[in-house]
């Protein structure tokens, strides 16, 4: 590996940065959500993929998880474990893009405020955020090192520190 | 591969935010119930807000009993959508009051249709609250005789009754 790949893999000031980056982002999604859990709930049924019985569940407890998981990522609080969170629900979200991309259905993201239409140019460009944050995502994951500004070094989704 | 810490950590954050979600939602005044109403058969849908507009009791269930109100010309439809919805298509001679533009509209509405006038809302079926929403409005501004044709303008337009754009 050359060493511009090696401070890309292993350097804990970017490790430092996509984990703030994600924590920023992630709380910031999470506010709307919290605010208005009801209109929330309407834009998961939206997606025409979950039984009627988890909609609601999951409009109180998923913005929690973005907002816990992103504070966790900010304060260094067990931080490969709030990345696996994130990073699980952004492989969710991309597959159930995907879907409804594929079923032609028209319905509203709901990621950072209610109103982002889920279609043509719009779903590819959610498509390519979230591959790229899925990316970004994967260094903090599997960063192995000492991290930098963190509370509670715990390691990486691969061995302990 | 450290599972068991891991799953230890997950356990900790998950549970936390469980928590949390559940205290913050009862004790919201925007908080929802539980479990939603999805079902398109059995009505609206909502996720019962603390706050929920959609109530049964002022609610038109099928078409045919919205023409036939809209025969005797005794009632005034307002539409509930927005109003590009509106021009793009309607019930014949309904008026456009949007939910979310309901202050710009109602004081031109109040100066043609007395608090008396039988008042009939409805907006694109059974997957929009808005017409719930109007209602409480309508009804907040004194109107005594609110009404809410829930299959909205779909139906409407799916059974070739009066529409214009």
């Amino acid at each position: 590996m050359n060493n511009n790949l090696k401070i890309l893999f292993h350097g804990n000031r970017i490790e430092l940065f996509i984990r703030w980056l994600f924590g920023i982002t992630f709380i910031y999604a999470s506010y709307h959500k919290i605010v208005e859990p009801a209109h929330f709930a309407k834009i998961i049924y939206g997606y025409y993929l979950f039984p009627e019985f988890i909609i609601n569940l999951t409009a109180i407890i998923l913005p929690y998880l973005e907002l816990l998981s992103g504070i966790s990522l900010i304060l260094g609080i067990y931080p490969r474990s709030a990345m696996l969170i994130l990073e699980s629900m952004l492989f969710a979200f991309i597959v159930a893009l995907s879907i409804n991309l594929i079923r032609g259905y028209n319905f509203d993201c709901g990621c950072f405020s209610f109103g982002e239409r889920g279609y043509g140019y719009s779903a590819a460009h959610l498509l390519v955020r979230d591959v790229i944050y899925i990316i970004l995502g994967l260094q903090s994951l599997f960063f192995n090192k000492h991290r930098k500004w963190c509370i509670l070094q715990s390691g990486s989704i691969l061995k302990n520190m | 591969m450290p599972c068991k810490d891991i799953a230890k950590e997950l356990i900790i954050l998950i549970g936390f935010a469980v928590i949390s979600a559940f205290t913050v939602n009862y004790f919201s005044p925007n908080g929802i119930a539980l479990f939603g109403q999805w079902d398109t058969s059995k009505g609206v849908i909502t996720a019962k807000p603390k706050n929920d507009p959609v109530t049964g009791g002022f609610e038109i269930k099928d078409a045919n009993t919205a023409k036939e109100i809209y025969d005797t010309r005794k009632a005034v439809f307002v539409d509930a959508r927005s109003y590009e919805a509106f021009i793009d298509g309607h019930i014949k001679d309904a008026i456009s009051i949007p939910t979310g533009q309901f202050i710009e509209f109602i004081d031109h509405f109040k100066t043609k249709y007395p608090s008396t006038t039988p008042v009939i809302t409805y907006c694109s079926g059974r997957e929009c609250n808005d017409s719930h929403e109007l209602a409480q409005y309508l009804i907040g501004e004194g109107y005594t005789n609110v009404k809410i044709f829930i299959d909205g303008y779909q139906e409407w337009e799916k059974k070739d009754y009066p529409v214009e754009q």
